[in-house]
This record gives C-alpha cells, sequence and structure tokens, in this order.
C-alpha cells in the first residue's frame, strides 16, 4: 500500500442496552483515500451504526477507529474532527428547519472561525456546485425531497472534509432525484478527491461504487468490486 | 448569517412565549426600577435634610425609628452647640401635619435669628422676624397649593399664621413646607423644649468628623449622622425600603430565573435533535451553550429594557398622586438602571444555565435520534 488509508477500523464492537444488542462485532474496514465505498446488507446488519462511528457521533465499546490520521479513541477534540475531516449527509436531510438553503450550508462554517461574508460566499458557492443557485432563500420546507438533499450535501462540504460519509442518501428520493444526487456525490468525489463511504440497501446504488462492502451480522462480508479499480481493495473481513 | 442573527432567529419561532417570558420578567424589572427610584428620591430628601443651613452633620437621638420621632432637649443642644470646636448648632423640630391638600405638609420651627445663619433660597417677601411667634415662610410649592403669598394668611393644625416669604428648595420635600419660629412649632407639635435634630457646623480648623465622634461620646444617647449612609442610625425608613428593595430582587432574580428556565427548558426540549444536527456538523459543545445562554441574556435585556420603561411610567403614574407627591421626587440614578440590567443578566444566565447544560449533555446520535 502506498499509503495510509483514509479509513481505518480494526475489529470495532458497538452494543446497545448493556450489551444486549450487539450491533458491530469486530468489524473491520480499510478504505483507501479519494475511494467510493458502497456498504451494503440487510436491515440491522450495523451500517449506519459503523458509518456514525467513523464519524465520531459515537463512540465504540471496543477496537480502534482511525480516520484521517485521527485515532478517534485517542481523539480528545471530537468536535473539531467532526467539523475539519468528515462530512456526513443522512437519509433524512437533517436540515435545520428555520434556516434556508444558504444559511444551512454556512452553519459547519461556523467552527472555522471566518468571517461571515466569507461564509456567505463559500456557501454560495457550494450550493452552486450542487445546481441550487436560485434556491439559496428557500427554506427546505419549500424545497424538494432531492433538493434538499442536494443542501445537505453541500453542507458536508461546507469544511473541506477529506471524507464523506453519505447514510442511504438516497433513500427517501424517487429513482430520477436519486440519480441526481449519486451523480453530484461522484462528482464531488472525483473532482475533490474526496473519500466515500456511502451506506445503501439499493443494489443499483452500490453497483457504482469502487467497491462494495457487504455486512452481515455487524461484520463485513466482502464481495469482489463491481467495477475495475485504480487501487487494490483493502477491506478485509473480521477475524 | 452571524451567531447573533440566529440567536434572534431562534428567539422569534415561539413568539408569544418569548413575548410572556419577557413580559414577566420585566415586571419584576420594573417593580425593581421602581423601588430603586422613590429609595433614591427618599436618600436625596435626607440628604438634603442633613446639608440643612450649610451644616457639617446632623445630632439626633440614637436609635430613632423615624427622625421625626427623634427628640433633642434645648438643654442638649445647648450642651452640643458649647462643645470645642462647634461653630454653630441650629436646632430644628419637624413638625409633619396636614395643610392645604398637603397630608405631610413639614413645618420646620427654627429659631427666627438661626434661619439668617444659613437661610433658604427666597424668592419674595422677606425671612422669619426675630422675635416673631406668628409668622411662616413657604416653600413654592406648599405656597402655590394653597394660594399663599406674602401676606397671605394661613392656618396651621388651628394656628393662624402671617406668610412672610417664599423660598424655594430643589428638595420637593422641603419646597412643599415651610419654616416657622421655633416655639410656635413646639406649642403647635406639643413637643415643648424639644427639638428633632440638631445642625452643627464646625469651626475653622475643626475636623468634623473628630468633632462628631467627641459629640457622640460625650452624649450617649445621641448619634451624629454625617452622611445618608449613616441615617439608619436615626430613621430606619430608608434600611426599611433598601431592604425591601433587596427583597424585591431577589424575588424578582428568583421568579425571573423560573421563568427563563421554564422557556429554555422548553425551547431546548424542542430543538434536541437541532442541536445534535449542529454537533453532528462539528459545533463544539459550548457553542450550543454559548447560543442558549446568549439567547437566555437577550431575553432579559429585552425585560430589562422594557421594564425599566415600566418602572418609570409606574413612579410616574404613583407622582399623580397628590399627597405622595408632595414629598418625594423618585430619582432615576444611573445605578437604578444599572441593577436593572445586573439583575436581568442574573436572571438570564441564572434560569439557562441548566437548559444550556441539558443541551450539551446528549451525545450526537442520541441527540439526532430524539423526535
Amino acid at each position: 500500500m502506498s499509503s495510509a488509508p483514509a479509513i481505518a477500523c480494526v475489529d470495532v464492537v458497538k452494543t446497545y442496552e448493556e450489551g444486549r444488542i450487539r450491533a458491530l462485532s469486530g468489524m473491520s474496514l480499510h478504505v483507501e483515500p479519494a475511494e467510493f465505498v458502497a456498504v451494503v446488507g440487510p436491515s440491522g446488519c450495523g451500517k449506519s451504526t459503523l458509518l456514525h462511528l467513523i464519524a465520531a457521533l459515537d463512540r465504540p465499546d471496543g477496537g480502534e477507529i482511525h480516520v484521517a490520521g485521527h485515532d478517534l479513541a485517542r481523539e480528545r477534540n471530537l468536535d473539531h474532527y467532526r467539523a475539519r475531516h468528515v462530512g456526513m449527509i443522512f437519509q433524512l436531510h437533517n436540515l435545520l428547519p428555520t434556516l434556508n438553503a444558504l444559511e444551512n450550508v454556512q452553519v459547519p462554517m461556523f467552527e472555522l472561525g471566518i468571517r461571515a461574508s466569507s461564509r456567505r460566499e463559500r456557501a454560495r458557492h457550494l450550493l452552486a456546485l450542487v445546481g441550487l443557485a436560485e434556491r439559496e432563500r428557500n427554506r427546505p420546507a419549500e424545497l424538494s425531497g432531492g433538493e434538499r438533499q442536494r443542501v445537505a450535501i453541500a453542507r458536508a462540504l461546507a469544511n473541506e472534509p477529506s471524507v464523506l460519509l453519505a447514510d442511504e442518501p438516497t433513500g427517501s428520493l424517487d429513482s430520477e432525484a436519486g440519480r441526481v444526487v449519486l451523480d453530484l456525490l461522484e462528482r464531488v468525489r472525483a473532482d475533490r478527491e474526496t473519500t466515500l463511504v456511502l451506506v445503501t440497501h439499493d443494489g443499483t446504488v452500490a453497483a457504482r461504487a469502487d467497491r462494495i462492502v457487504r455486512m452481515l451480522d455487524g461484520r463485513v462480508d466482502e464481495l469482489p468490486p463491481t467495477r475495475p479499480m485504480a487501487r487494490p481493495a483493502t477491506a478485509v473481513a473480521s477475524t | 448569517m452571524t451567531f447573533v442573527s440566529l440567536v434572534f432567529r431562534n428567539l422569534f419561532r415561539q413568539r408569544m412565549r418569548t413575548v410572556l417570558t419577557v413580559v414577566g420578567i420585566s415586571v419584576g424589572i420594573a417593580i425593581v426600577v421602581a423601588l430603586g427610584a422613590i429609595t433614591g428620591g427618599l436618600k436625596d430628601t435626607a440628604g438634603a435634610m442633613l446639608r440643612e443651613g450649610g451644616a457639617d452633620f446632623m445630632v439626633a437621638r440614637k436609635g430613632s425609628a423615624d427622625l421625626t420621632f427623634s427628640t433633642v432637649s434645648e438643654q442638649e443642644w445647648a450642651a452640643v452647640a458649647s462643645t470645642e470646636g462647634v461653630e454653630r448648632a441650629t436646632g430644628v423640630l419637624l413638625h409633619v401635619t396636614r395643610h392645604g391638600s398637603n397630608a405631610f405638609f413639614p413645618l420646620l420651627g427654627i429659631r427666627p435669628a438661626q434661619l439668617g445663619e444659613g437661610p433658604p433660597e427666597l424668592v419674595a417677601g422677606r425671612l422669619l422676624a426675630t422675635g416673631a411667634t406668628d409668622e411662616v415662610m413657604l416653600g413654592e410649592s406648599g405656597a402655590a397649593d394653597t394660594k399663599s403669598a406674602p401676606g397671605s394668611l394661613v392656618t396651621i393644625d388651628g394656628k393662624p399664621l402671617r406668610v412672610v416669604g417664599i423660598f424655594r428648595s430643589e428638595n420637593v420635600f422641603y419646597d412643599s413646607g415651610g419654616y416657622a419660629p421655633l416655639a410656635t412649632v413646639q406649642r403647635l407639635a406639643r413637643k415643648p423644649g424639644v427639638v428633632t435634630a440638631v445642625y452643627v457646623a464646625a469651626a475653622d480648623g475643626t475636623d468634623p468628623a473628630r468633632l462628631a465622634s467627641a459629640i457622640e461620646n460625650a452624649f450617649p444617647d445621641l448619634t451624629t449622622v454625617a452622611s445618608v449612609g449613616e441615617y439608619g442610625k436615626v430613621d430606619q425608613g430608608i434600611q426599611v425600603m433598601d431592604a425591601l428593595n433587596l427583597a424585591v430582587s431577589v424575588l424578582a432574580v428568583a421568579l425571573g430565573a423560573i421563568a427563563v428556565m421554564n422557556t429554555m427548558i422548553m425551547a431546548v426540549f424542542e430543538r434536541t435533535r437541532e442541536f445534535g444536527i449542529l454537533r453532528a456538523v462539528g459545533w463544539r459543545g459550548s457553542r450550543i451553550m454559548r447560543l442558549v445562554l446568549t439567547e437566555a441574556l437577550f431575553l432579559c435585556l429585552v425585560a430589562a429594557a422594557l421594564g425599566a420603561v415600566f418602572g418609570v411610567l409606574a413612579t410616574r403614574g404613583v407622582m399623580l398622586i397628590e399627597e405622595i407627591r408632595s414629598f418625594l421626587e423618585p430619582t432615576y440614578s444611573p445605578d437604578v438602571f444599572l441593577r436593572a440590567v445586573l439583575i436581568a443578566a442574573g436572571v438570564g444566565l441564572v434560569g439557562a444555565l441548566y437548559p444550556a447544560y441539558r443541551a450539551v449533555r446528549l451525545s450526537p446520535m442520541e441527540a439526532l435520534r430524539h423526535e
């Protein structure tokens, strides 16, 4: 391997309800920089949990997670990590309802300590990137599902993260809106060389990734790459 | 979008709740402002009494609950006057009675000869004549109330007195009252041989503080008052007002804090998921805490401004009552409003601390799961 992986999960364990529910059971996964990995699997197999742990929205009960050189178990400032290194896209956009599109995109930038005018300009640029320049004054309730998800993508890109995490980004969209969102994610990934981990249960969505990682019962069950890749697959099944 | 505009946006989500909270807190602040202004006015009156005739300090009966209850015998007065270092000792008997429409008409009994030693500002007529027994000088507002002028005859406590002069005083209490010969006032007040207080001016080269101390040592039953801060030695009215003011302030803080806490807890609870989103996009817990605290602080500062306006309007309303207007002029000093602002800020911070803690206590994931 020529460089350190963008994401390295080793024997990650996550349980809920005092150990009665085991979401991840020794999950291991390596993702290369700028790689597009689709994580698939049946409901409850731990896909979203994995994404949330990588995004440091939750803490694992065991194992190690390294993202962009950060050991999350030892990372003291997870807020800073979330602000600078990962961009999260949820199935339900999770936009702030009282803010318009332009303002929603600016929200993560507060942590960068840049001036309001710079925040506004950067948000405008990102909305233009996702094709919503004309909708910047609209609140989430005034946008379609696909438009909301595109705003969420613009927000995830706000702080120029090295890793994009998308949890069922097309799950609540019709096929056309879903296609637009996926095209956008692929283009962003290619243009910015961003690592993209996308969780989906939709095979056609997963087929667009460099590599598909299948999960079952909280572990990786890897399938062969769906299309030729520039880099070798590095996902490893848990032992 | 700035941090402050985000604060505004959040406050205007539940307009009615915000407005009701602001009104609730502002009522408490209004009471604090009104009481502060009234207490300030009373202190000004007390201060004016202390400076009567250009005196350095006042001597009165120790432990009097109210200055009007103080009695200093003429023998004590004479002894004080003969104390080494005393330049001038002016005995004054304060008799508060009804006159005209004024239920608290202050009639000051003074020896006419001594009135000239530190005379009030005369605007018409003359001072009391030495040896006179049936003369009175009225303050401008007191004279206006009874439509009196030099030469008029007024009756006070059944005693006809000839108005010989009109004086002006910056103090509304004195301006609504009058001066009459001491012997006359002693008869009207049924207090023969006593005065309320003795106003002492120290001789050149004598330290007034040392002189006051010497008088207190020589007359254990008397006390000296040189400043408003010492006024409680001879009149507990201001102390009572100060205590009332403090009690109301504490209550205002407590009730206001509960109102703010209630509002902010509801707001935080409703926005739990949003706080999860903010955490998910990298907002520090401290920034979210600052957001909640700033919202509460802003709420309370608006309430402070509104409460200050209500407080001034309330005191102006009270001043429409003739009997109160005759002896009290509220003082709107900066510290009254500063205290209102500080109380409001305290209310905001105390009330919002727990909600703010609650807002950042949950992990981002727990907050995001909140429905």
